[in-house]
């Protein structure tokens, strides 16, 4: 646990860069510092490692004063990744992730044994190990960042928008990465991010910060997205709040009917049971030459393994141009066991049938999610607490 | 072409007090010592100011002062000081001489790291010296040493002022061939010089190659 207590920073040039900040992140949870750029969120963050230390107030690691603990012992205890990584260019990368093992006074085939557990848990080839920091791209290097920041096993890790200046696709896998790796070894993590997507993907905890160095609300994602406690917060969250909120609403709760169609449509699967795509019944023509069953034997189209992490993905290439040509409609499909009610909204509105398939976890048709059942999650879960 | 081999076709040229292998080494022993002392003062100074940020001023002052000194000048000030027969007057020029570029690159070298660097150094619990000398010294390498070969190949160049004073080094056949018309003897000197001067280039590349990490030269293979 660590605790702000009256944290105050003033810099020597009158600036206020956090202003009288009361805070608790709690153990083994994700707090994210979130805020426009002034807000004070690095410097919060870094006040944590004694990089910088405060004006006024205490902070407090397990209840203990950190202005008690020597700088450099403190920091070793804490992990901290940085946005432009910092990798050390003279050191190969097995060092560079042994960096506070080596600190800490380890024989260095210890320490680098566990730099090379620490690459793969960070998902590194291990044949990197021997390359220099410049050899790596900006991800992988992120990815050195964080393996080296875990690499004494700290408790506590400090991420200052380590994420920022990757590409968004790469910047995608990071993310998922850190969660996997949490849910593994629930350290205690200060995220800063000026991302708001980010903050509420990664954190158990969003702390929005001002300008001007003020907490302006510290709550769970789906209580933030809900209930902004200002302005300022609402507009700092952004549109589709509601549609977001639907991401922490699980689908499990809808309702599903068995059947392979709906009065108009039917779905159409391959020898799997994987969905192919919608079909409009009662002849309704379509560009294509209007064949009745693309999924008969020797046509040999492949539905793509559709699991709930990109429901909105129709069939992909050749396939989707074949499932087109062979006159079937686009589908979306939401995994009820993994997926949020948003994923299962998303995929009702990609087909126009308006309904979404649901799929098990292999992408295998279990039935069909109507709008009805939908309208029906919706109201629960926009409706009065507890319905 | 054909003085060059009056030069260095005599055999009396090769041997004797004043035959070329012991002016060669008179010339490399006032070099060395000379860039010894300069390293002494200005890499440890170097290396404080650009560390603690403090005293920059030193830098700035040393490398104008440096273009302002006129060598030939502070040999004579120091023979009057000091009189002949001891080799101060040669080295403290050389000294002055070599300490500015010395002192500006590692300066230069210790300030250019990037600030991300630095900050992620003290993050990850390294202390301050540890920071120096782990991280900054050997990232800014290729400056540092950059200023002690700008430094070496103008002390092994300039080296030649002893022979005004009557010390030795390969100064003696430049001056002393002007002073007889002996132009062969001139020329020689001068080649020697030179071709000293280019082997201390070659061993600081070699030296390059041997301390600098290739991440930070780049010569590791990209992939």
């Amino acid at each position: 646990m660590i605790t702000f207590e009256g944290v105050t920073k003033r810099f020597g040039d009158g600036t206020v860069a956090v202003d009288n900040l009361n805070l608790q992140v709690p153990t083994g949870a994700v707090t994210v510092f979130v805020g426009p750029s002034g807000c004070g969120k690095t410097t919060s963050l870094r006040m944590i490692n004694r990089m910088i230390d405060p004006t006024e107030g205490r902070i407090l690691l397990d209840g203990e004063d950190i202005r008690k603990i020597d700088p450099p012992a403190l920091r070793r205890g804490i992990g901290y990744v940085i946005q432009a990584a910092g990798l050390f260019p003279h050191r190969k990368i097995v060092d560079n992730v042994a960096t506070v093992p080596y600190l800490l006074g380890w024989d260095k085939k210890k320490a680098r044994a566990r730099a090379m557990e620490l690459m793969e848990r960070v998902g590194l080839d291990t044949k990197l190990a021997e390359r220099y920091p410049f050899q790596l791209s900006g991800g992988q290097q992120q990815r050195v960042g964080v393996a080296r920041a875990l690499a004494a096993d700290p408790p506590v890790l400090l991420m200052d928008e380590p994420f920022s200046a990757v590409d968004p696709v790469v910047r995608t896998s990071l993310q998922d990465e850190l969660l996997r790796l949490q849910a593994e070894l629930q350290k205690t993590i200060v995220f800063v991010t000026h991302d708001i997507d980010e903050a509420i993907k990664l954190g158990d905890t969003v702390a929005v910060m001002r300008v001007g160095g003020r907490l302006a609300q510290i709550d769970d994602p789906p209580t933030l997205l809900a209930e902004p406690a200002d302005d300022f917060v609402e507009g700092f969250l952004g549109k589709d709040r509601g549609i977001r909120r639907l991401s922490f609403v699980p689908a499990g709760g809808l309702a599903v009917r068995s059947e392979q169609g709906i009065p108009g449509w039917s779905v159409v699967l391959d020898d799997d049971r994987r969905p192919l795509g919608w079909r409009a019944e009662g002849g309704r023509p379509s560009e294509g030459n209007g064949y009745d069953s693309p999924a008969k034997e020797g046509d040999p189209l492949e539905g793509p393994v559709l699991n709930g992490t990109r429901p909105e993905r129709p069939p992909a290439g050749e396939a989707r141009t074949r499932a087109a040509a062979a006159g079937l409609q686009p589908f979306g499909t939401v995994d009820l066991n993994k997926d949020s009610l948003r994923a299962a909204l998303d995929a009702a509105l990609l087909a126009p049938s308006g309904c979404a398939i649901a799929v098990d976890g292999e992408g295998r048709f279990t039935g069909i999610v109507t709008r009805e059942a939908l309208d029906a999650a919706l109201a629960r879960a926009t409706g009065p607490a507890d319905g | 072409m054909n003085w060059l081999f009056d030069f260095f076709g005599d055999a009396a040229n090769w041997s004797g007090s004043g035959g070329i292998p012991v002016r060669v080494l008179e010339h490399v022993e006032f070099s060395v010592i000379a860039l010894l002392f300069a390293m002494l003062i200005a890499i440890p100074l170097g290396l404080l100011i650009g560390h603690t940020g403090r005293g920059a001023v030193v830098v700035v002052v040393a490398a104008n002062a440096a273009r302002a000194l006129p060598t030939l000048g502070l040999v004579v000030l120091i023979v009057l000081l000091v009189g002949v027969g001891t080799t101060w007057p040669v080295l403290v020029p050389l000294v002055a001489l070599a300490v500015p570029p010395i002192l500006v690159n590692t300066y230069e070298g210790i300030r250019g790291v990037d600030d991300d660097l630095r900050d992620a150094a003290y993050g990850m619990g390294l202390r301050g010296r540890q920071v120096l000398l782990r991280v900054l010294v050997p990232v800014a390498l290729p400056l540092i040493l950059l200023g002690l070969r700008i430094a070496a190949i103008q002390v092994v160049a300039t080296a030649t002022v002893a022979a005004y004073v009557g010390l030795g080094g390969l100064g003696r056949f430049i001056i002393d061939g002007l002073a007889t018309k002996d132009f062969p003897s001139t020329i020689g000197g001068a080649v020697l010089v030179a071709a000293l001067a280019l082997v201390v280039q070659l061993g600081f590349a070699l030296l390059q190659r041997l301390v600098v990490s290739p991440g930070v030269s780049g010569r590791a293979q990209a992939r």
